[in-house]
């Protein structure tokens, strides 16, 4: 019988350490053993996104990645973005803008976006929707959440909320 | 929703996983590289193997050139590739089909090893492969062998790897100077698995525009990638521009695709008509651009 | 004293202001059904029928309850009362009861038939999988048309025609026969599914006082009531808490869980979590009614509507659930805004061994829409009229009779959306591309708010200040994210004069919330809105002499409660919320009230039916501009604008966020997305396969929200929950008409059958 094993990895800048069965997805470690339930089950085929979170900074399907995977790893979720308690400037943006109805993509999303606009340069309006693509959203039609994500990318043009 | 119990082995090495998965004959044991493919089936259920043999710990290596062909690590990240210089330059029918595979998240991690070895019909890279004419090298039981896309691939998810054989990288000719290539491929929807692909590659003389080579392979047709011979030589000797049309029009002759998916077989046929017209006007403004870029170079 | 109720006077309402859960939801902080966990819990999982019609043999549970892990394996049998059977259509019509866990048979697949219990949620999947049902396979049905043929298997005992609405008014057929116009089109539409991101589920445990608790993802916690009888415990002794939910759209309004976490709890007396496979829930979950719907539309050679004859006919799938509601609804709104003295509408619901359907956003008035205002483009074509100037022509009016006999109870803005969605849209779309054709199409639809009146439809909430002057709300009100809690705390914060923030709502909780009616039928802003609007003003009254007495004021003297204050208006007296509530303490003048909203009663006569059904309407314009590619049939949308008259936006953020999302989700159903089901089984149950759309997929929505004419919500307020998702489907079949000439009347307009329409009419292909 499989027995569960020692899982060390970096969650939002501290370390874990965690037993978890090889065949736990990363999603079900992180929701179940680390305590994050910010990400979410949406469809276990990586086909919505609301499972997103960046492993060394690349966004990934977390319920497609074996916990071992995990191992000696850095893996960044929603709570990881913005500082000591505040909010990053994107997820303020997000609240001005109603970039969240039910807020169940809305992690993912957020994770989505933040990497997409850490490497662009000055990325058009469809620019941004190509970059989000990946992730589904059921409430907003999108509208909104490319509002925010615009507006983000223009204050940080304009140097104010360097990203974090 | 969630993966039955499996034993997890990590290996280091191609021939350390050759051996174990040689050591499990009798078992059921299932590789894991990207997992793209893999977790979702384990998630749904739809595969339950008793043994995950893990090789994203073999040291990977970058896309390098070799003589007159790139090799491709088969580790290699869809992402990695597709945003590669040295594959959008020299394998750019790999690169570019890398590209279009599903979404960002799913190009972080998944291979092209992984995908050849999948042989999902609709998939790109497989097409891609077929068309550029490349090879995957494996390392098996006996060594390892070189076997040739048109050999590899041979059936529904089906291709020549023996038990306990993998793909360690692949290699394909480096791209022809005065070629070009495009892939082109239908969705339903942003991100979806393609209906229907086209990979086109021509090669154009230089001085007469002639064409002097050219190929078409078709994903999402049948059980596995399909090389449109009979509509790809038309091109020969022509001026291509001219006889697209027709091209396409054989290129959906050749075909005998099946219906599922919300998508018939003869809409399956009409889209490789219309994809193949597509593909090659993309690969041939390629080319012109390629030529006119080097008639520059030499003149300065 | 009356002044808050003023328009201009208005300081919360109005505003785009966010909300406590609004901030959770960006931090990942927020506690869906399933971020709650206990100790000693254990993981549930439904065992489902793979076949859509059968009797069942034998189930064996041994395999499964053998298994280590398992701590229970339930089947019908251990269901005390095994009958889900609410009164269902509000007329007393005989019930057709849907099993919790099937027992004798299956009549759809993806029937639920036994549940098990275990360790972990991998066991749970093991055990039950290891469940052996040995089914025998029935004949089934599968298609409505072939259902209604009395030869037909039936699917329960009394034939499959469930139940059939008609409305008349006039004489159609002969209006029909004398009509110098008749346009005729039958339209068909598919099965679809909410697709929320957050799939079904919840947890259930025995609290301290033994009662049944759980916490569900549920539009409806009044579900409690049919859980209680399912177990067999008194209403009193079962408690139903609403998590705040990752999208409903109708598809958490019947029951989902909660039967099923009841019976696990109590049997292994162990807190209980299930949550749905995505698989799963794509499988087996309600959806839309696909309707076939006819019409015969006969009009004057000028363009005036004299008769609308209609007749639909809804796959109900293997159980009734919402079937007649939505059918009724559909029956209602089927001759569409416009004026016609002579209406003849059929509405018949069918069962078949298809996926049991049910609520889901626009709740059959939507999938109508496409019937009526595809027939209003064949009409303006058949009498050379526009578009526009045919609708403007026939628009209802003030004070209009409707097919039913009662009158419009608001004013319809029909002209005036009509108009600001075709302005905004400025000159049409153009193409240099031989291959692609563009053009641009628009649809209006009407969308009821609120139940139907021949329902006692109620609401209520309790209001109260606190005595540092804040103000705690509780209504037992559930949020699907369409901000149903907010726009509570904004009402109550408006006429209490709290600062937004001090304001705290308490929602969905059957032993501590009264209860509000579930979220769904666009009611809430309409109920609960009003209800906290009526208990809020019961208590600022309450105070109001309190207030007046502290602050010296005369008669004939405006108080204004705001920023956490009351003031007279035009001098700087005022004081404190704290203190007023303090005054008040002194004064023995309760600081609390509990209040039910009971809108306006009416009847129905099924025989004749005429009567009174919906409270109001909803009236929206949306257009479109569409590019049609010739070679693939792919339809991209260019542009889309989308106009509402909202009555009062309480937010109007939120208000816009609804119109956008409901007209994406509207686009989905026009374009892409399906549930295919063959023979009854389900061949698209991978959410590879059930294509919602991607941000890449849609343009923006630009939204007009207009404020015309005051609804019966809150502050003349208009339910916009369900209007955005109507008029989608036939804003794009016109736009693709005005682009190619061909009238598509088959959901979703895939690419392959734009082709194969474009080459019947001789247009497309390579």
């Amino acid at each position: 019988m499989t027995q569960k094993q020692r899982l060390v990895f970096e969650l939002n800048g501290t370390p874990v350490d965690v037993w978890a069965f090889p065949y736990q997805t990363l999603l079900d470690v992180l929701r179940e053993e680390a305590g994050s339930s910010e990400v979410k089950y949406g469809c276990g085929e990586g086909v919505c996104g609301t499972c997103t979170v960046l492993l060394d900074d690349e966004s990934v399907n977390s319920c497609l990645l074996l916990a071992p995977q995990a191992a000696g790893r850095r893996v960044t979720t929603v709570r990881g973005l913005g500082t000591d308690g505040e909010l990053h400037p994107l997820q303020v943006a997000f609240l001005e803008y109603g970039g969240s109805q039910c807020g169940f993509c809305t992690p993912g999303m957020l994770l989505a976006a933040v990497e997409f606009v850490r490497a662009a340069d000055t990325p058009s309006r469809d620019d941004i929707r190509e970059a989000i693509s990946g992730n589904l959203c059921r409430c907003t039609g999108y509208s909104k959440i490319l509002d925010a994500i615009e507006s983000y990318v223009a204050s940080r043009a304009e140097g104010e909320g360097r990203d974090g | 929703m969630y993966p039955p119990e499996f034993e997890y082995v990590a290996v280091g090495a191609w021939e350390e996983a050759v051996t174990v998965l040689s050591d499990l004959a009798d078992e059921d044991p299932r590789v894991l590289a990207g997992g793209q493919s893999l977790v979702p089936m384990m998630n749904l259920g739809l595969a339950g193997p008793t043994h995950v043999v893990d090789l994203n710990a073999i040291a990977g290596g970058q896309i390098r050139a070799d003589g007159d062909a790139i090799v491709i690590p088969a580790l290699t990240r869809h992402e990695t590739l597709a945003r590669s210089a040295l594959a959008q330059q020299s394998a750019p029918l790999l690169a570019e089909a890398a590209s279009l595979i599903g979404n960002l998240r799913v190009r972080h991690r998944g291979t092209i090893g992984g995908s050849l070895a999948h042989a999902d019909p609709s998939a790109e890279l497989p097409a891609a492969l077929l068309a550029s004419g490349g090879e995957v090298v494996t390392a098996g039981t006996d060594g390892g062998r070189a076997i040739a896309a048109d050999e590899f691939f041979l059936g529904f998810y089906e291709t020549a790897l023996r038990p306990a054989e993998l793909i360690r990288e692949i290699r394909v000719p480096s791209a022809t100077p005065g070629s070009g290539s495009a892939f082109v491929e239908f969705v339903r929807r942003s991100g979806d698995f393609a209906v229907v692909g086209i990979a086109a590659d021509v090669l154009l003389e230089p001085a007469s525009g002639l064409c002097l080579g050219a190929t078409l392979v078709a994903c999402g047709v049948g059980d596995r990638p399909v090389a449109l011979h009979d509509a790809a030589s038309l091109l020969l000797g022509t001026e291509p521009e001219a006889i697209i049309d027709s091209v396409a029009e054989r290129a959906a002759e050749l075909v005998d695709p099946h219906g599922g998916g919300g998508v018939s077989a003869s809409y399956r046929r009409h889209l490789v008509g219309v994809l193949a017209r597509r593909a090659l006007e993309h690969a041939l403004e390629r080319a012109l651009e390629g030529a006119a870029e080097r008639a520059r170079e030499a003149r300065s | 004293m009356d002044s808050v109720r003023t328009r201009r006077a208005l300081r919360v309402v109005g505003r785009s202001i966010s909300h406590r859960d609004f901030e959770e939801k960006v931090r990942g902080e927020m506690a869906y059904a399933d971020d709650a966990r206990m100790p000693g819990m254990l993981h549930g999982r439904v065992v489902r029928s793979a076949v859509p019609c059968a009797t069942i043999r034998s189930i064996d549970t041994s395999v499964a309850r053998a298994l280590p892990g398992v701590r229970a394996v339930l089947t019908s049998d251990d269901v005390p009362f095994n009958a889900i059977s609410e009164a269902v259509t509000g007329f007393g019509m005989d019930q057709i009861t849907m099993p919790v866990l099937a027992g004798s048979s299956v009549r759809y697949q993806g029937e639920p038939v036994a549940i098990v219990a275990a360790e972990t949620p991998q066991i749970a999947a093991r055990a039950a999988e290891c469940v052996l049902v040995d089914y025998e396979d029935l004949p089934g049905v599968f298609d409505p048309w072939e259902a209604l043929d009395p030869a037909a298997p039936s699917v329960h005992p009394d034939g499959n025609l469930l139940v059939a609405w008609w409305i008349r008014t006039g004489d159609a057929a002969a209006a029909l026969a004398g009509a110098p116009v008749v346009v005729e089109g039958t339209y068909r539409s598919q099965h679809v599914d909410h697709a929320y991101l957050e799939p079904e589920g919840g947890m259930a445990w025995i609290d301290g006082d033994g009662v049944l608790t759980m916490r569900v993802s549920t539009q409806v916690v009044e579900h409690v009531r049919e859980v209680a009888r399912i177990v067999g415990l008194a209403q009193s002794r079962v408690r139903v808490i609403g998590s705040y939910m990752g999208g409903g759209f109708g598809g958490k309004e019947d029951m989902t869980v909660e039967p099923y976490l009841a019976l696990l709890a109590l049997h292994t007396r162990r807190p209980v979590k299930m949550i749905w496979s995505r698989q799963e829930s794509l499988l087996a979950r309600p959806k839309r009614h696909p309707f076939t719907m006819t019409y015969r539309t006969g009009a004057t050679r000028e363009g005036q509507i004299v008769a609308q004859q209609v007749d639909i006919v809804g796959d109900a799938g293997a159980y009734p659930l919402l079937s007649p509601r939505v059918l009724f609804a559909a029956a209602v709104c089927a001759a569409g805004p416009y004026r016609v003295p002579n209406v003849d509408v059929n509405s018949r619901a069918v069962l078949t061994n298809n996926v049991p359907t049910s609520a889901f956003r626009g709740f059959g008035a939507m999938q109508v829409t496409l019937g009526y205002e595809s027939q209003m483009d064949r009409l303006a074509e058949a009498v050379g009229m526009s578009p526009q100037e045919v609708r403007r022509l026939n628009y209802l009016r003030e004070g209009d009779v409707l097919p039913t006999g009662e009158t419009l109870p608001t004013y319809p803005a029909l002209d005036e959306v009509t108009r600001a969605a075709v302005e905004a849209m400025g000159s049409g779309p153009e193409t240099g591309d031989p291959r692609h054709r563009v053009g641009r199409g628009f649809a209006t639809n009407m969308q009821p708010y609120g139940r139907t009146v021949f329902f006692a439809d109620h609401a209520s909430a309790w209001v109260g200040y606190e005595p540092d002057g804040s103000v705690t709300v509780r209504a037992g009100v559930t949020d699907l994210g369409g901000g149903q809690a907010a726009s509570l705390a904004q009402i109550a914060a408006e006429v209490l004069g709290a600062e937004p923030d001090r304001v705290s709502v308490h929602i969905g909780d059957t032993s501590l919330t009264p209860s509000a009616g579930g979220t769904f039928a666009t009611r809430q802003l309409y109920m609960s809105g009003n209800a906290v609007l009526q208990t809020a003003t019961e208590l600022r009254d309450a105070v109001t002499p309190v207030a007046a007495e502290l602050l010296g004021a005369a008669a004939g003297d405006l108080l204004v409660f705001a920023e956490g204050g009351v003031g007279v208006e035009g001098t700087d007296r005022r004081v404190t919320l704290t203190e007023l509530v303090s005054a008040c303490e002194d004064s023995g003048v309760d600081l609390a009230r509990l209040s039910t909203f009971r809108p306006p009663r009416g009847e129905f006569d099924t025989r004749t039916g005429r009567g009174k059904t919906f409270p109001d309407y909803t009236f929206g314009t949306h257009a479109v501009d569409v590019d049609v590619d010739l070679d693939t049939g792919r339809v991209r949308i260019l542009r889309y604008v989308a106009c509402h008259d909202v009555g009062r936006a309480i937010n109007p953020q939120r208000v816009e966020g609804q119109i956008q999302g409901g007209a994406v989700q509207g686009i989905g159903y026009a374009l892409s997305e399906e549930i295919v089901i063959e023979e009854g089984n389900n061949q698209s149950s991978l959410f590879a396969d059930y294509l919602i759309p991607t941000a890449a997929d849609v343009p923006d929505v630009e939204t007009i929200v207009l404020e015309v004419a005051e609804g019966k919500g809150p502050f003349g307020a208009r339910g916009i929950g369900e209007a955005p998702i109507g008029p989608t489907a036939a804003a794009v079949a016109n736009a693709i008409a005005a682009a190619t000439g061909i009238r598509l009347t088959q959901l979703p307009f895939t690419p392959e059958r734009v082709l194969e329409a474009l080459r019947s009419a001789g247009e497309g292909g390579v």
